[in-house]
Order: structure tokens, then sequence, then C-alpha cells
């Protein structure tokens, strides 16, 4: 896998540049009246003001590649227009990073439903973390409710508000499942959304053409779609930030969980694992025989949702 | 004899045209379930990964930890170190050599403290955890001193099954990090000792319709 990247790459990338060199005469036209348009804007010798230079940037933004093809000066590059357009913007300092997967490490997830209490402190510490609009209320997490003995998730309900836990009742957590066999990835006319190494499966918000194939795709409502430009206050904002992360999305493109990349990358728990009081959630890597999630795996009756589909969740569900 | 001899053929042929259709059928099969599945891939990998997994922003344990007494399948794991979340630890400020001789000293003291710990009308007595000579430290049923600190120790000689959960890894959690030296909560930590059940509250945010 990673050797055929590493050796396609460098091909691909000699490919467009040839067929950019040969049909380029527009762009680059372009490029140049915009620039020309910019420098107007910005008054001569200078340099550029505020506008100018966010239309700069929105440019070359707007004819960067495929994050999964773009070189390491390339994703450097498009990372600081990315933290300038937010300081020129919001006027805050985020940092948006690119951390590759670790290797070895194949992210697992399980869920006890026989500890949940439907707290939803798991749901909270998600939309915060992962700056999830807050103007159309999108969360990635969803509890349910199940009476106890019933096993069909359609018969939960998801929008309970009263106090926790009621008797005789348990709770399921539905997030993205990170399937192997993703469907979400089979739909995506722009490969826009991939698997990555450690497992994850990912978004490039700037490859997304928000078609919401993927979305239809999904067994397990898993997908959101951004109906409007991201609201979120900025004092909560969260600045750590990753590319395929908890940037800022677009109007119109599709989003969903990424077992918080930015988090987990760097060793940390998911947001939701974090914040569980109950301990109900378990996270970690499923090529480590002594990781707790193997332990749950091995010692635990578990289950995955609709496991008949063959979409191979990476998320398992658990009781004590 | 001719005859005998085409319907042998006949039957070769239907019979190595069967076998190969099945072949086909069962190699799409195999595909289908993906020998690379998420199951395949974890049943291989049976040895911790040859090197071990560095991520440079992983810290070495939280310094309000302490090893814990035991170790679990990968080795030793550390906890998180009780004693200054006690709000008047030492004890022995108070609970000298000489007994306490105060009025409504344990409503001013520890009026906060409702026993809730053990079925209904059997509540656990304070003397069945706590020390009665050493007050500084809880005490095992075998009346071996056990530190607030692992307190895990005590907990785990009724709640076993809980115990061993702990220490694998399905029940309680770990603190913050995934990887690295792993440090888990201790049982205080989420279960207030005196009333271990949670309680009922309101959640902390809720769901719009998913039709809205």
């Amino acid at each position: 896998m990673m050797s055929c990247r590493k050796s396609c790459n460098p091909e691909k990338q000699t490919e467009s540049k040839r067929s950019t060199e040969s049909a380029c005469s527009r762009r680059s036209f372009l490029k140049t009246a915009v620039a020309g348009t910019g420098l107007l804007a910005g008054g001569c010798g200078s340099g550029m003001s505020g506008t100018a230079e966010k239309m700069h940037l929105n440019w070359q933004e707007y004819f960067k590649g495929n994050y999964r093809l773009m070189t390491p000066t390339e994703k450097e590059a498009t990372v600081s227009r990315l933290e300038r357009l937010a300081k020129i913007k919001y006027k805050l300092d985020v940092q948006i990073s690119t951390r590759e997967p670790v290797q070895q490490v194949l992210f697992g997830y399980a869920f006890n439903i026989s500890r949940c209490e439907g707290y939803m402190d798991c749901v909270a510490a998600c939309v915060k973390e992962n700056n999830l609009d807050r103007k159309s209320q999108t969360q990635y997490v969803r509890i349910f409710e199940l009476e106890h003995g019933r096993m069909d998730i359609a018969s939960g309900n998801g929008k309970y508000f009263h106090e926790v836990p009621v008797a005789d009742h348990f709770y399921m957590g539905v997030q993205c499942f990170h399937c192997e066999s993703a469907p979400c990835i089979k739909a995506c006319p722009t490969k826009a959304t991939w698997r990555e190494p450690d497992g994850i499966v990912v978004v490039d918000y700037d490859w997304c053409i928000g078609c919401r194939y993927c979305m239809a795709a999904c067994p397990y409502w898993g997908r959101r779609f951004n109906w409007h430009d991201p609201d979120v206050p900025l004092g909560e904002l969260t600045r750590k930030q990753h590319y395929l992360g908890n940037r800022l999305r677009r109007r119109g493109v599709m989003e969903k969980c990424t077992f918080c990349i930015q988090r987990t990358r760097e060793g940390r728990l998911p947001a939701c694992a974090d914040a569980c009081p109950t301990g109900s959630r378990v996270f970690g890597n499923l090529l480590d025989p002594d990781s707790e999630i193997r332990y749950v795996l091995k010692h635990k009756k578990v289950f995955r949702m609709k496991e008949e589909l063959g979409t191979d969740p990476k998320f398992w569900y658990f009781s004590d | 004899m001719k005859k005998n001899r085409n319907s042998e053929k006949m039957m070769k042929v239907c019979l190595s045209l069967t076998s190969l259709i099945l072949l086909l059928f069962l190699g799409a099969c195999r595909e289908h379930t993906g020998h690379d599945g998420v199951t395949d891939r974890i049943k291989a990998a049976e040895t911790k990964p040859s090197d071990q997994i560095q991520i440079d922003s992983v810290p070495l344990p939280p310094a309000k930890s302490i090893r814990a007494q035991m170790s679990y399948q990968g080795g030793l794991f550390w906890v998180e170190a009780r004693k200054e979340k006690i709000g008047r630890f030492q004890c022995s400020q108070c609970h000298g050599n000489q007994l306490a001789r105060i009025d409504q000293a344990v409503e001013l003291a520890h009026g906060d403290i409702v026993n809730r710990h053990g079925a209904e009308n059997k509540r656990l007595a304070c003397k069945t955890c706590h020390d009665d000579q050493d007050r500084n430290f809880l005490t095992s049923a075998a009346g071996e001193k056990i530190d607030f600190d692992h307190g895990y120790q005590l907990c785990g000689q009724c709640h076993f099954r809980q115990k061993q959960d702990w220490i694998g890894g399905a029940h309680g959690k770990r603190i913050g990090y995934w990887a690295g030296k792993r440090t888990l909560l201790n049982c205080t930590a989420c279960h207030n000792p005196h009333a271990p059940k949670f309680a009922k509250r309101w959640p902390t945010t809720f769901s719009p319709p998913l039709n809205q």
C-alpha cells in the first residue's frame, strides 16, 4: 500500500503537470488577470491589502489538488494558506496539522451498552472538539434509548430529553463506524473520501462536491451535510485542527466523525471517549494484542451493527 | 460402446464445468467476505508491533499517577493518585492517637458523606474499608493496610469481576491517551465510594430530530 503510494504519486503528479502545462493558457491568463486586479485593489508597491490577499489565497486554494496526491510541500503550502485565511476571516491563530498515520496502528472502538447511562457528555464534547455547526445543530454522535430486550435501533428513541437513566432501558451510541469495506467510499464520484492506513475514513473537504451520494450509501446514517457556513462561537473554537479533521468546513460539503483524527494521531483519546463519565467507550489499536480494545474483543460478547451487510465496521458493541 | 464413451465424456465435461463454477463461486465468496477484513487483520496481529509504537506527542505517565501494584496483559500500568484529591488528607491530623471528642464533629467534618454503599438495609460500616487504627489507610478484609492511592485493591475484594475488567480494559477509563504508558483512573475517580451508584441526572445536551 505504502510502497504503491510512494511509487505512484510522482507519476501522477508529473502527469497532471504535463496536462496543466498543455492546457494551462486559460488558467495562467486568469491567474495573471486576477493578480493584476488584486494589485490594483491593493495599491501599488506596498503589498497586498486584506481583501486582495484573501482573494489571492482563495484563488490558489481553488486550484489545489486532492489531499492524497499532494506532495509534502504542497500540503505545507495549503496549510499555511488555510491558517492565514482563518486569521484574516476570524482573527484567530489556528494550527492545521497534516500528521501522517502511525505505522502498525489500526483504530478500533468498542461501546459498552450495559454501562452507558445516556448522559450525552460525549455528544457535547464532540460538538465542541470538532467545531460542528451550531446553527443546524449538527452532531456526529447520537445516543438511542432502547427498551431492554430490543435490539433493533429503529425502535430506539434518538431524541430523548429527560432524566437518565430510565429504568428498564439501555443506551446505544451511534456514529461513523469507519468500515473497512465502506459503502460511502465506493459511492463517492470524486474520490473525496477514502480510508487512511490507520483505518480512519476521512473526507477531503476541498475535494468534495456535496453530491451526498455517500450519505445515501451509508447504512448507519453516519454522514452529515453542511447546510450552512460554519457557525461556531469563536471563543469555543478548537484551534488545534487537522486537515482531514476538525478544521472549519465550507457550506455544501460532507463531514462526519473522524475518530478525532487531530487527537488520535497524537496518541490522545477521541473527545467522546475522553468525555464519557461512565467509561463506556473503549478506543485503541486493533493491531496491538495487549490493547484494551483487543481485551474487549477477546473476553466480551461483542456484536457490530448490521454486520450482515458486510461493511466490516471497526466499531463493536459489548456488554459486561 | 460409442454411446457409452460419449456419455462418459459428457459426464466428465459436466463435472469439470460444475467444479469450475463452484471454484469461481467460492473465490467470489472469499473475495466478498474479504480475507483482509478487520477480523482477519486482528487475528493476524498476534504479537505486539515489533517496533514499539512511539508517538512524540505522548507524554510519560502524568506526574500525579502511581504505578499499580499489579500488571495487565501488556505489563505494568499506572493509576491516578488519589490522596491529594481527598480534601482533608492526612486523616491523622484529627484522628490521632487520642479519640476526638468534639460536639457535632461528625456532622461538621463529614456531614457531606451519605452512606449508600451496600444493600438498602445492610449498608457497609465505616470500618469495613477504613483502618480503625491508622486512619491514613484503608483496610482489607484480611486486616491489611491499603494505601488510598491503591483503593482498587480494596474495591476488588467484592467487585472482583469489575476489577478484572478494569485491569484488562473493559471497565473504567484511561487518562487522556490511548498510546504510551497506560494510566487508568482509580475506582474513586468516577464512583463515590460512599454512594457508588451513578445518580440520575439530565443529559448534558439533546439531539434534534433527524428529519429536521
